[in-house]
């Protein structure tokens, strides 16, 4: 696919960015958000967005085809790249984003003009809400969606925007920012894709001097970083470590449902390689069903073979596929001293999968790449307490259990600091109108002028 | 079991390496040696040998020292993976504990020290003072640790003391020292009076400076806070064993290297490196180079190697098996100079297979939550 130059990503890797450059392309942005963008309304943003995924779903778009054929340099399988595709682009449809910005702001209508809600009208009030005018992303390399999520609600708000990816992860955020500008070349003008190794001060610094917004995911250190180099005017958004879990409660784990469930266990760990924040480390499973926690481990074992034969894990570099052997060397020592605590289950002649079993409900960081914990617990407090040590740093919870019981047992989690509860088998795929980390989807990004009558 | 029969033929091996090491023997009897050594420890290591048949490899079916099941070494924080009965270990050495887990622990008696020794001072003299690309003789010692005093369950510290000793060397060529927390660190001024010199003699004499990356960032540091820079004389030798552990800044090999240049005047060619961990008896060093083929490029490198009685493989971690020349996989090491622990340890560092020998590249990461922060910014 010959790509126009459109963008800094676009420049052959031989190309050193100066920081003049960023600063120019800042300026240009801007300007260009000024006359393409800032008075657009949302409803056309909706449905060039709309239009956009919709092209993307379908097999003979060929940005699509490209970006599947090439798969591995994403970092993934084609299979395990074109489902996690197709949940995203799924979800970016009218209807969500209408429904996200009724969420976000009382009423879709509110980022065009001074609008009234119910409520507002009663207490004659209105509001409009305002965009920043220009958005900085720094973006992690481990999975394509959450920058591609950005770009997304960044044109949304009509904010000029400028993605700075990890070193050589620009490839998927590239394609998708060529696919806009195909689309529509006014709004590919308002965004800018470049990559560097995080931690160039003099890119860096000539990024974040012309920034209203910057929002970035990555350790805790890194945002620290970030944050330290910010005029005190401009917003930070960032989203730093989380992890998270599944929990199957006994009562579920019967017959042909208790199958259902481990293959949407399996689902959680194939979706991305397990490599975003939404992604297990580990399954509790609650003992007294008819399918024991071992058991469990030995069914996804099962399942997570089935899987690799449709949708492999794909290539690792050593150091990650080093990372797994050596993890599994000590498990493998575990389960011969004490077989009745420690279980593991590993692909054949290669570090494809693992399923470790422990008795122990101390939740364990995972190497990821499809490397999973189950643990057997009594219930979900022994579970919340195995995970003491990753309280306030989970993400989302996935949960099977009685219909019944899921409202008691969100709230439970919700006490104890879970910001997002969905169905085992979801993790990864979380809808458009989903808070991340807990917090206002949109609303971080905007401010509000309230117009009192 | 008889335990005084389990010591007389682990003894009479230990003996009989020993001897083997101070002739530095070529490596003939490697295999023959290794599979004796492997049914030694299957009957007497019975945490190895539960491993073992949990593999479904006992001496009866393994018929090459390669076959020979390897240990994780992060084994040796959990289990107790030695011959010597409680009462018997009168040492233990401590790894530094890089991961999240406890530090693995490898027992010694006398028998085993004393093997340790004559393993450690062969290799180091053969590659320090034999060494023609870099041989040295009679120089000042200069040990950038703690004495042993301070740091009994280092097996690095151990190593540096045997060749104080051999070198008959004061006692105070250990310019390290704890601080207040238990961390290493150095006795500036004293190690700065070595690196002096002796101000009264007209020749000086070539200094031997051995210790750990950080040490040597410390004392980088420090010359670079005071503005001193030494050019000690020409045939002075540093050898740097790798790490950081957070001690220190870490800097990429060849900065650590340049900055060694620039402020001790010792020439890139002379700074050799060692590879050696506490679950080991044996040490590699990167005294030698090596011509490497990369397509039509040529170019020499220079890679670590074992002394002849331990062997190394370069191992996929994908299956488990040797990689081909010039790949990168997990260094396992062979180490018939583990006597009374287990000889094949699997560890979680990373390597490039050249030759007979291996380039570092470092360790497996293994702990730390990645999920969003993965190669982040």
């Amino acid at each position: 696919m010959n790509l126009p130059n459109y963008f800094l990503a676009d420049l052959p890797p031989e190309a050193a960015l100066s920081p003049a450059m960023i600063a120019e392309a800042c300026q240009t942005l801007k300007r260009n958000r000024e006359l393409y963008l800032a008075n657009r309304s949302t409803q056309s943003l909706v449905n060039i967005l709309s239009d956009i995924s919709e092209s993307w779903l379908e097999p003979e778009f060929p940005f699509r085809k490209f970006v599947l054929e090439n798969a591995v340099k994403a970092g993934f399988s084609r299979a395990t790249l074109q489902r996690g595709l197709d949940n995203f682009f799924g979800q970016l449809t009218r209807e969500n984003f209408h429904a996200l910005l009724a969420q976000e702001f009382g009423d879709s209508k509110r980022p065009d003009s001074m609008t009234a809600t119910t409520t507002g009208q009663r207490q004659n009030r209105m509001a409009i809400v305002n965009a920043p005018e220009f958005q900085v992303h720094i973006a992690a390399g481990n999975i394509p969606n959450p920058v591609l999520t950005s770009i997304v609600f960044g044109l949304l708000t009509r904010s000029a925007q400028f993605v700075k990816c990890a070193g050589g992860s620009t490839f998927l955020p590239r394609l998708f920012a060529h696919s806009i500008y195909e689309a529509d070349g006014k709004l590919g003008a308002c965004l800018e894709i470049a990559g560097w190794r995080g931690g160039n001060a003099a890119l860096e610094s000539a990024l974040f001097a012309e920034a209203d917004c910057v929002t970035a995911t990555g350790g805790d250190e890194t945002l620290a970083a970030i944050r330290a180099q910010l005029p005190v005017k401009t917003r930070f958004l960032g989203h730093g470590h989380h992890v998270s879990f599944g929990f199957a409660a006994g009562e579920v784990l019967h017959g042909s449902r208790a199958k259902k469930i481990v293959a949407a266990a399996a689902d959680d760990v194939v979706a991305w390689n397990q490599l975003g924040c939404l992604s297990p480390h580990v399954i509790y499973v609650q003992i007294g069903g008819e399918v024991s926690p071992e058991h469990f481990a030995q069914l996804l074992a099962e399942e997570l073979e089935r899987r690799e034969q449709i949708e492999p894990r794909g290539e690792l570099p050593p150091e990650h596929a080093a990372a797994i052997a050596s993890r599994r060397a000590i498990y493998e020592i575990r389960a011969a001293h004490s077989p009745e605590s420690t279980r593991h289950w590993c692909s054949k002649d290669s570090t494809a999968w693992t399923v470790v079993f422990e008795a122990d409900a101390r939740f364990q960081l995972s190497c990821l790449n499809r490397f999973i914990y189950v643990k057997g617990v009594a219930d979900l407090k022994t579970a919340l307490e195995g995970a003491d040590d990753v309280r306030g740093k989970v993400s989302t919870v996935g949960i099977a259990a009685p219909e019944e019981k899921i409202q008691e047992i969100a709230t439970q989690l919700a006490r104890w600091g879970a910001t997002r509860i969905c169905p085992l088998g979801q993790m990864q795929n979380p809808p458009l109108l989903w808070r991340h980390d807990g917090r206002p989807a949109l609303g971080d990004l905007v401010t509000w002028t309230d117009l009192e009558m | 079991m008889n335990k005084h029969r389990m010591n007389a033929e682990l003894s009479s091996f230990a003996a009989r390496l020993r001897f083997a090491a101070s002739r530095r023997a070529q490596d003939r009897r490697f295999e023959e040696l290794a599979l004796e050594l492997f049914a030694l420890q299957f009957k007497h290591n019975s945490a190895y040998r539960k491993i073992c048949e949990a593999r479904g490899r006992t001496p009866k079916d393994v018929g090459h020292w390669t076959h020979i099941p390897a240990v994780p070494a992060a084994a040796f924080k959990e289990l107790d993976l030695t011959s010597l009965s409680p009462d018997e270990r009168t040492s233990v050495f401590y790894s530094s504990g890089t991961t999240v887990q406890k530090a693995g622990r490898h027992f010694h008696n006398a028998e085993s020290l004393a093997v340790y020794e004559a393993s450690a001072w062969a290799w180091f003299g053969q590659n320090i003072f034999k060494n023609p690309e870099s041989g040295i003789q009679n120089p000042e010692l200069l040990a950038l640790t703690p004495p042993p005093s301070q740091a009994p369950q280092s097996s690095l510290v151990h190593m540096f003391e045997t060749v104080r000793q051999k070198m008959d060397a004061p006692e105070s060529a250990f310019a390290g020292k704890l601080a207040a927390d238990g961390a290493w660190t150095l006795d500036f001024e004293a190690t700065v009076a070595v690196l002096r010199g002796n101000s009264k003699l007209k020749t000086q004499i070539p200094k031997l400076i051995l210790g750990i990356a950080f040490s040597f960032v410390h004392l980088l540091d420090y010359l670079a806070e005071n503005n001193l820079q030494f050019r000690l004389p020409e045939n002075s030798r540093v050898m740097e064993t790798g790490g950081y552990k957070n001690r220190s800044r870490s800097l990429p090999k060849s900065e650590l290297h340049a900055l060694i240049t620039e402020r001790l005047g010792i020439a890139p060619g002379k700074i050799i490196c060692e590879y050696g961990m506490s679950e080991l008896s044996s040490q590699a060093y990167d005294s030698r180079s090596q011509k490497l083929e990369v397509g039509s490029q040529k170019s020499e490198a220079r890679s670590f190697h074992f002394p002849p009685w331990a062997r190394v493989q370069i191992i996929s971690p994908e299956i488990n098996h040797e990689v081909a020349e010039g790949e990168t996989g997990l260094i396992r090491v062979f180490d018939l100079a583990n006597i009374f622990s287990v000889a094949a340890v699997q560890t979680e560092d990373l390597g490039i297979r050249r030759a007979d020998g291996f380039e570092l590249v470092g360790r497996a990461q293994l702990a730390g939550p990645r999920g969003c922060s993965l190669l982040a910014a």
